[in-house]
Order: C-alpha cells, then structure tokens, then sequence
C-alpha cells in the first residue's frame, strides 16, 4: 500500500467529466453577481451611479461602499486592511468598487456596464522604485496602521535576519550583483468560484479554498459571526498553487447572501482571476562572499518585495522566504534585509515556493558566477559548501535533514554534467530549499464502521496535489484495509475537523501523521474490545465489532492530531519541521540568432524522505519544474503607466504548453526514510519552482555567452544580450 | 431562438439567446457541466467538445449554430456504460491531477485518435497544443494518449 | 457578450439583402473564432450577426480551376492543409496554416476569415502573398477579383465594400521548380501570436516574399534580380539584396517584441525562408 502508486482517488470523476467543482453546483433561487471596477489602477471616487444599473432587467441589488456596513468591514487572513468594496479610493487595477446582483450572469453583466463612475485618476505606485520614493502616495491609509511606526511609508513591514558578522568576514572573491522576478499569475484553469447562502446558523460559503478554516475565521471576524454561524465548504479546487489560499471575494458573498437573504454566485473569469491573485515579485541585490576555493564567507543580501494594495499573506511571504534566502548552504555570516512594500497592484500572495523561488534565483546565480570567476565546476562549488545531513546551517533552526550532496551527485550524473556540450548548448544546475511548515495544527477523525469499513474526515484540500490518495493509503495501511474499503470526507467545516492550511508541502507529513494516530487509537480500542469479549486481535473487524455492539449497531472513532507547537522566540514562530529540497539539473539549445530557447534535458533529483505514492510525487516534481519553467522562460504581467494590466488573459500571458516541454523528463526521488512524516517522508511538490530558474538560467548563459539576471528570459532578452556581449568584444 | 442539437445522441430541442455560446448552453442550458470554462478566448481547451466529431472550443461558438447538429461532451464518450479507453488510461497513467483541464483534454485527445489512430509523441503534442493543463502533468498526458491507442 | 439578433441567409441574395437592412451593424460570421472573441471583449459590437455557414453558394472545399485551386468561402484550416493539391503545390501556405492557433481553432477558422480580419500578425497572409493569391469578391453589384496585395488597406483594414464579401481566393499553380518555405517566430514553442513570420516563393529568378508582423498590414516584396533565387551568387551581396528588399518593413513595439528584435528577425527568417526554399527548389529539379 504505501509506496506504491495506486490510481489517483477522485480520478475516475475527474475523467469522466462528474467532479463537481465550485462553478458546477447549482443552488436554487441564487442571483448572479458581476464586480464593477475601474480600468486604472488607482482613482479618487468621486461618485458611482447606480440608477441606470438597478433599473435593469433582473437586477436585484447594486451595492456600493455607501451600501456597506459602517464602518467598512475590513479584512485579510493577518491584517483587515481591505475592505468588501472599494471606498473613496480604488487601489489596484480590477479592485471591485460596486457589486451588482441580478437574476441571470447575462442580466447582472449587462446592467454591470450601466454602472456609470465619476473618478479621478491618480498616479499609482508600481514598482519597487516609485514604493520606496518618499514622493509617492501612500497605498494604505495611516489610520488603518496604529502604532505602526511605518505607517507613513509604503514599507508594509521589513526584516532583518542573519548571524556572524558580514561586516568583519574577509573574503578572497565577492560577487555582487541585482536580480529581479517579475509578476506571475497563478493560471488555475478553474477561475475562482464562490457561492454563498445563508442557513440556519448563520451562512455557508461554497469556495475551492486551501484552507476552509481560514476562510472561516475570516468571513466570521468579517461579518462578527461566531465561527459556529459560518460553515465553509470547499470543493476540490481546479488547481491552487497559493491562489485559493487566503479568502479573495468570499466575505464580499457572504455579506451579500446576509443582506439579500438569498443565495449568491460569482465565477471569475480567467481576466478577474488574474486581478485576484499574483506572486510576490522582487528585486534582489545580492553580494556573496567566497574563499580562494569556492567555500562561501558570507551572503548578504537585501530582498525588496513588491506587494500590492493589501497585504493578504504577503507579508509572510516575504519573511519566510528572506529568513532561509542563503540557501542549503553553510553560510558562517549571513544578513538578509527584507522589505515588503506597498503598491497599486493585484493584492500578491501565496505561490508554489512562496517567496523562495525569488530568492533562490539570486542566490543560485551568485555561486555559479562565483563558480565561473574561480574557475571551479558549478557542481563542485557546491558540493563544498553543502551542509552533511544532521549539520546546523541556519543557527538555532531545524539541521540539514537530507542527504543533499547526494542530490547533487545523482542530479549530475543524470545530465552527463561532465560531457562534451555541443556547440549552442549549454547546462546548468541548481538546488532549491524550502523552509516548511512551522507552527500549525491537522486534527483527523476516523470512523471505524460496523462492517469494517472506514470513513477519514480532514481538513485537508485535494487541489491536483493528491492528499485524498496518500491519506487514503495511510489510513488502509494503519487499518489494514483495501483502499476501496475507506471513504475520505474532506472539504466541509461543519464535517471534518480543524486543520491550519493545506500550504507548505505539510499535508502528508501533519494530516498524514494526524490519521495515524486517529487510526492507532482505533487499533487500541479494538485491542481492549477483543481483550473484554475473550476474542483473538486477528479476527475480522467486522465479526468482533458484532459481537461488541450487537443488534444495537455502533462504531469506533479515532481522532488523532499533529502539529507543531508557536515558538514565540523563533523569527518564523517556529522551527522548520522539515526541508523541501531539489536538485534541478539542465540543458538547453540557444538559437545564436534569435535567442529561443529549446530546453533539451531536465533532470528533477528531490529528498523525499519516502514517496507514499511514487508517481505523484514524480507528477508534482515534474508540473512544479515546468510551472518554474514558466516563469523562467516567459511568464510576466505586465503593466501600462496607469497600472493596468496590458497582457490581461490568455492571448498574451504566456505558460508553457504541451510543446514546451523539455523534450526529456526524469524524476528522481531519494528515499531515506528520514523524514517526519508517515513512513519517514516529508512534503514534497514545491521543490520544482524553487531550483529551476537558476538551472536554466546558467543553461542559457553558458550557451549564449551572456549574464543575465533578469526573469523571465525571452528570446528577445537573450538576443539583446548576445548582442551586447558582441558589441563588447 | 429555438434550436434542436443532438448532444451525445440525443436530441434535445431549447430556447436560447442568439449571443449564448456553445459552452453556456451545455453548462447551463442542458446541465453537462463535464465541460469546462477558463479562458473563454478559444487558448486554453478546456470546453472542447466535439461538433459533428470535430474537437472545437465550446467557448468560441454560438449555440444557434449547432442547430441540428451533432455535439457530444466528455459525459457522451463513453459507450455502453463504460468509460472511454482514453478516460481509463488518462485515470491509470497519472495523466490526472486537479483534473480541470482533463475532459478538454480527453476530449481533444479523441478527436486526434480518430483522426491518427497511432500518433507519435510528437503528433500527440500537435494534437494538444490547444489544451493548457497548469498542473503540467503534460508528460504523463501523452503517455496516456500513446496508452489508450494502443489498447 | 452583448446580446445580438442571429441571422443565417441560405442564399447570397438573402445575405446581401440582411447587409444591406444592418449596414455597419452587422457582423459576419464564419469560423467565429475571431468574432466571437472580439464579441465578448466588447472591440467589436453587433446589432446583427450574419451566419455565412448555411450559404451553399458560398463553397467549404478547395476545386480544381483552369489554372490552380479555389479556396472556397467556407473552407476550414483543416482542410485546407489535408488538402491534396494544396499539399503539393502550395506547401507553405499549408506550413503557415498548420500555425494558426490549436487543432481545435483550425477545425472551426476559415482562410478567408483570416484574410477578412486583416491582422498584420495573420498567418496565412505571408504565405498568400507570396503565392500571388487572388481574391474573389462578390456583392449585390456583382463580382470582382482583387490581387492579395491590394486587399489590405490598414490594420483590420480591407478594401471590401459596403455589402461585398469574399466569396473564395484563387492561386495559380506555381510553375514547376518552384520552391517555398514559411517562417515564424513566436514567445513559446506551443500555440501562440507570431512576433514575425516569412514566407518565401522562389520561381527562376524571382524570389517573394511575404511578410506578418511588420507593418501595418502584411507586405509582399520581390527580388527579380536573380541574385536571391540563385544559392551560389555571392553570400554578401545576396544579404544586401535581402536587407535592402526588407527595408519596406516598418515593425513596431508592443507587448509581443520591440521594433528592433523585429527588424533584426525578420532578416533571419527571411533567410532561413529564402533558404529552406532554394534548397526545396534545387530538390524539386533534381528529382524532376
């Protein structure tokens, strides 16, 4: 059962065309809602008018901030900064500044564009530049900042990490240089949904949501309502990434049902959903101090991140990923400055790495131009400064947990590293690190039913990642059943009980230890029952169960929880619990005149302690890379001047298709069993988008002769810079 | 506007508006929402479905066109009660994460099988270059695809 | 979308009477590919949308004429490039429709919808240009037939008239030793807009081009010189005739590429084009 790959759970619905996804349910007697927003990024509202609009067939509300509770309900799963409806001021190209409802999605759309809006255009804050510059308008009201000493900038919060003394560190090469990370969407293919209703209690939100208990917390703080009053169900969702992760539009719907009293339903289009969510993006100066022979003195590194209008989880983006920005590497001195900032743009938030791919792309590039400057293999330098398994690299936090120069060795071997390239190739390799879940709870509930079967309810969210497989093989493996024999509720806070967050790669490893231990205390109980009927603990469930209840029938309830406990003094509230960890290695075609870019080989080598279920920990490995591939190679917003986004959609946001894959694909999996995690394992399914970029990056560099620093890498980048190195020589 | 279309041979007979495409009057209209919406600009596959057996995207034509003719969804691939060899391979090779994109995919992945009934890697990636899948399993996808012609 | 009233002639008579009653309100629709999404954006609005699709005077295949093919109408991507004679003798045209968009795009997108839409980035546009197409219109006062290189006036742009369509596109066979290649780059390998895209036709001494992505509207020019079509001439003076031939080109910047990586592939394309076809030439005469 574990560590074999059974079929998915939830495929045959998936392939058939029956999985019910948000946008699927139907409630009865639910209006259409459309958002209203202005086309620039930032105006002074002046006056919204909603005659025309409420007069329109169908059209049931028209609300805008003056219909809202007073004062604005505000909110954000750590700060309540932003409000249901935009008011006053409109903050990032797409922020909805009034809701209409009406009986059909053609009625509520077409009386949307009736909406008229006197507004102000103002100069809007884009990028890390206009953030910082003292000139510029704040993004968020003071007022909503108390006590805050940097309220009066558009610096959100900053940081300040490391140990030794950069200062003082003496080194024989330094290398320092500016890398920046655009603005990437995430491109579910599902478009966020929400339905929301009210209900005896109180109202239930329909949302693919990560994390159902989030959103619940959320919309009750929102809305003052008991957390008993709001049940959150979420279907699995058509892809997260980070996306689905903090509440979007969710509080919005369940006012609306509130206020209407009647069940409401927003689908976003791809366009809204690429003003809904984004990754951080960032500029990242880095300067990197080496021994003669490659062994790294000191990183020092300053990270500014650029939010966008609210703060959602960005602000944890940025520490997590600052906090353990110097890699898997010894590092004896290390200061990260980090800033999150402020700006008129698409609210960012959690994304596949969250944060690390950022800062795994300066840093990754900084040792292989640290490799290139003492003429040491990129493979070796690393090799040197790779931390043994059970060796503190990061002081006071979680040692190297891995074997990861063997990372390394397999990864280098895979590609060939040490053959000729033919001319116009070239290849690199990277290792990315993930710091994991810290601080957070998973509580499972098992059923033991009276014939034996079971049903495991969790908190845990199946977006494409396969939790419902993996807790499915975790629970037959503890209760010795057949897959087939377990049913896996999930999704429904009114059903399944507290879980933090379906995030940080920790599904497998809290939620899968959680359902072992609801599973053994089953096991326990069953052991006492046999024990008091005088029956032998191998007989079948289902006999002993018969005759310990009888004719009156029962079951057996395990619950089992897992987590790790707040440390106030840890800078992350709390150690690492384990390290997401791969080794990417490349090679790449340049085409020396057009600069296009044909990726040959990927080879994905990561430490997974044990892969429950081999094949969708290879599929994770493998869509992680070719999402990191994305944004490595062609993925960018891009913005006007007036803060719209000018390749809003599909026709001109590129990710790779089926033909941009790399033409050969392998996935490695190391398996130790040194996890901690059921059966040894740790999380896996991020470490693609952390070490691809800088894999790739040096692939393209070393065949085109060129430095670059700046992502993504288009043909038209790669070309100018072929250019510039022939003018230079 | 009132149009007969035989969706997954059956007829059935609507009333609809001139400007509802394809995609709508599946989902909303007729209740078969296997079929999905994402782009909406004729990029991402996801709501193909066949139209007189050619894969086209549901987002990209109106309702009234398919009066009278023949449309058949992920939910009509099957026949007999039994799954499409192409929907057991997709489910058995690990060609299916989230699963969003997949009845596009399948959908699309039918029509290249009937049209090359023993396509190469290659000629599946020419076959599914209109079908974005952002889980990116696109490797395991053509494994499937090579898998189910040869079944 | 905005709502619309559907209309579905069954004749030219009819679809030139509805034109006439709609005017500048009304839209033509044939594949919708384009439409349809220009619809939902909003960029193009319709009282009226006209449905070329049940007009059976309006031909879906490609026929034999005296002299070449007719592309009819109706005709679709997809089978246009299984198209026999159309794989033979115009195998760029067939390279450059293999390009637009998915299979699923192709199976629906009609040649003459493309050509109508008059995109500077078109596909096909290159290859017909190249290929000396001619386009045959109809309206209520009859026929006429314009030159590919005519029909363009502008971006979106063509020189129909009120009430006329494009009823088919005629190429005259290429006389034999012909040879022809298209070229495009794009920002992915998969589906995507062209940032530049070629297609060159070399016939004794000529060699022509067609060019997407650079101009307004896509341009043909041609080299009569006999120093492009010949693969032996002198390689610095056949890269002056090309680079002089390509200064019609005026490329802009936009989200897709700047002016200047423009430029500069246009003259990479054109000589891998150029290239490819001389050599497809050579292997024409050599097997002839």
């Amino acid at each position: 059962m574990i560590g074999t790959s059974i079929p998915r759970v939830g495929g045959f619905e998936r392939v058939s065309g029956s999985q019910q996804y948000t946008a699927d349910i139907r409630l009865d007697n639910a209006l259409h809602v459309k958002l209203v927003s202005l086309s620039c990024a930032r105006a002074r509202i002046q006056a919204i008018h909603t005659a025309d609009a409420a007069a329109a067939p169908g059209v049931r509300a028209v609300f805008t901030a003056s219909e809202c509770p007073h004062p604005m309900p505000r909110f954000g799963p750590v700060r309540a900064d932003r409000p249901l409806l935009a008011i006053f001021e409109t903050k990032f190209s797409g922020e909805p500044i009034c809701v209409v409802a009406a009986d059909t999605e053609d009625q509520a759309a077409s009386a949307a564009s009736l909406v008229r809006v006197e507004f102000e255009e103002r100069a809007p804050v884009l990028d890390v530049k206009s953030a910082l510059d003292p000139a510029s308008a704040l993004v968020q009201d003071p007022a909503l900042r108390p006590n805050d000493p940097l309220a009066h900038t558009n610096i959100l919060q900053e940081w300040q990490f490391g140990w030794g003394s950069v200062e003082q560190a003496s080194a024989d090469l330094i290398i320092e240089h500016d890398y920046s990370f655009p603005m990437v969407t995430h491109f579910a293919i599902e478009p966020h949904a929400f339905l929301a209703a009210p209900d005896a209690n109180g109202v239930t939100v329909w949302s693919p949501t990560q994390h159902p208990y989030v959103l619940q917390r959320v919309v009750a703080a929102t809305l003052g309502l008991p957390l008993s009053s709001v049940r959150i169900i979420a279907p699995d969702s058509g892809g997260g990434f980070g996306g689905k992760g903090w509440p979007k539009f969710e509080p919005l719907l369940a006012w609306l049902a509130l206020a209407l009293g009647r069940p409401v339903r927003l689908v976003l289009s791809l366009e809204e959903a690429f003003q809904a969510a984004r990754r951080t993006s960032a500029h990242i100066h880095a300067r990197t101090g080496f021994t003669r022979n490659g062994r790294i003195v000191f990183q020092d590194i300053r990270a500014d991140f650029l939010l966008g209008a609210y703060a959602d989880i960005g602000g944890r983006v940025v520490s997590k990923a600052s906090y353990a920005a110097c890699g898997p590497y010894r590092t004896p001195h290390a200061r990260v400055l980090a800033r999150a900032l402020l700006s008129h743009t698409t609210p960012s938030t959690a994304f596949r790495g969250f944060g690390t791919p950022q800062a795994s792309w300066a840093v990754e590039s900084q040792l292989n131009e640290a490799a290139a400057a003492l003429g040491i293999d990129p493979v070796e330098i690393r090799r040197r400064n790779v931390p043994a398994k059970g060796e503190s690299f990061i002081p006071d936090d979680t040692p190297a947990d891995g074997e990861w120069a063997t990372a390394l060795e397999r990864a280098s071997t895979a590609i060939g590293w040490d053959t000729k390239r033919p001319a116009h190739h070239g290849r690199g390799i990277s290792i990315g690190l993930k710091s994991s879940s810290t601080a957070s709870r998973s509580v499972a509930i098992v059923r033991l039913h009276f014939d034996g079967s079971a049903t495991v309810l969790c908190g845990t969210s199946d977006m494409g990642q396969g939790a419902r497989t993996v807790l499915t093989q975790i629970a037959a493996q503890e209760l010795g059943l057949a897959a087939e024999r377990i049913a896996i509720v999930m999704g429904d806070t009114a059903v399944v009980p507290y879980d933090s967050s379906t995030s940080a790669s920790r599904s497998t490893v809290f939620m899968g230890n959680a359902v072992i231990r609801a599973c053994e205390s089953i096991t326990t109980q069953l052991n006492t029952i046999a024990a008091a009927h005088s029956v032998r603990e191998d007989a079948p469930r289902g006999d002993l169960l018969n005759v310990h209840f009888g004719p009156t029938r029962g079951e057996i309830i395990g619950i089992g929880e897992a987590g790790s406990a707040f440390e106030p003094s840890h800078p992350l509230g709390g150690r690492a619990a384990f390290w997401e960890l791969m080794c990417a290695a490349c090679e790449v075609r340049v085409d020396p005149e057009t600069g296009a870019v044909s990726l040959l080989r990927l080879v994905l080598v990561s430490d997974v302690g044990k892969a429950l279920n081999p094949r969708q920990v290879e599929t994770q490995d493998e869509g992680a890379a070719v999402m990191g591939m994305g944004h490595t190679l062609m993925e960018q917003l891009i913005l006007g001047a007036d803060g719209r986004i000018l390749n809003l959609g599909s026709l001109d946001y590129r990710i790779p298709s089926i033909k941009d894959i790399p033409a050969s694909f392998e996935s490695i999996l190391i398996e130790n069993g040194d996890g901690p995690g059921p059966y040894g394992s740790k999380g896996a399914g991020e470490g693609g988008t952390l070490a691809v970029a800088a894999a790739i990056g040096a692939a393209i560099n070393e065949a085109a002769g060129v430095h670059l620093r700046e992502l993504p890498l288009t043909p038209e980048r790669i070309w100018r810079a072929m250019r510039e190195t022939e003018r230079n020589s | 506007m009132t149009i007969t279309l035989v969706v997954n041979g059956t007829a059935r007979t609507l009333d609809t508006p001139a400007h509802r495409t394809l995609l709508h009057v599946l989902r909303d209209d007729l209740n078969l929402t296997g079929t999905k919406e994402c782009c909406a600009e004729g990029e991402c596959g996801a709501c193909t479905v066949l139209l007189n057996g050619r894969a086209v995207n549901a987002c990209l034509v109106l309702g009234v066109e398919c009066d009278g003719e023949d449309v058949r969804t992920i939910e009509g691939l099957g026949a007999g009660g039994r799954l499409d060899p192409l929907q057991n391979a997709f489910a058995e090779s690990g060609a299916v994460q989230c699963g969003f994109c997949i009845p596009g995919m399948i959908v699309a992945a039918r029509y290249l099988l009937s049209t090359n009934p023993n396509p190469s890697e290659e000629e599946v990636k020419e076959g599914l270059a209109g079908n974005l899948c952002r889980c990116a399993g696109y490797s395991r996808i053509i494994s499937a695809v090579v898998r189910a012609a040869k079944a | 979308m905005n709502t619309f009233q559907y209309l579905r002639p069954e004749s030219l008579e009819e679809l030139f009477a509805m034109m006439a009653t709609h005017g500048s309100n009304a839209r033509l629709l044939a594949g919708g590919t384009d439409l349809l999404v220009r619809l939902r954006k909003g960029s193009s609005k319709a009282q009226a949308v006209i449905d070329l699709k049940r007009i059976s005077a309006l031909r879906s295949d490609v026929t034999r004429t005296a002299s070449g093919i007719r592309i009819g109408a109706r005709a679709v991507m997809t089978d246009i490039i299984d198209d026999p004679p159309v794989q033979e003798h115009f195998p760029a045209l067939r390279e450059a429709a293999l390009v637009v968009g998915s299979v699923q795009i192709r199976n629906r997108a009609t040649l003459s919808g493309n050509v109508c839409n008059a995109s500077p980035a078109a596909d096909t546009a290159p290859a017909l240009l190249a290929y000396g197409a001619r386009i045959n219109l109809i309206g209520a006062s009859g026929p006429r037939q314009v030159a590919m290189d005519q029909f363009f006036s502008g971006p979106g742009r063509t020189v129909l008239a009120d009430g006329e369509i494009v009823e088919s596109i005629d190429l005259a066979l290429p006389a034999a030793g012909t040879g022809a290649a298209f070229e495009r780059l794009t920002r992915r390998h998969g589906v995507d807009l062209a940032i530049v895209s070629v297609c060159c036709v070399v016939s004794g001494r000529r060699a022509r081009f067609g060019l997407g992505a650079v101009g307004p509207r896509p341009l043909v020019v041609d080299d009569e010189s006999g120093i492009l079509s010949d693969d032996r001439a002198d390689p610095a003076r056949r890269d002056t005739t090309l680079r002089q031939l390509l200064a019609a080109a005026s490329p802009i910047s936009d989200l897709r590429a700047h002016d200047d990586y423009r430029a500069a592939m246009l003259h990479v394309l054109a000589r891998r084009a150029l290239n490819a076809a001389t050599e497809r030439m050579r292997g024409r005469r050599d097997t002839a």
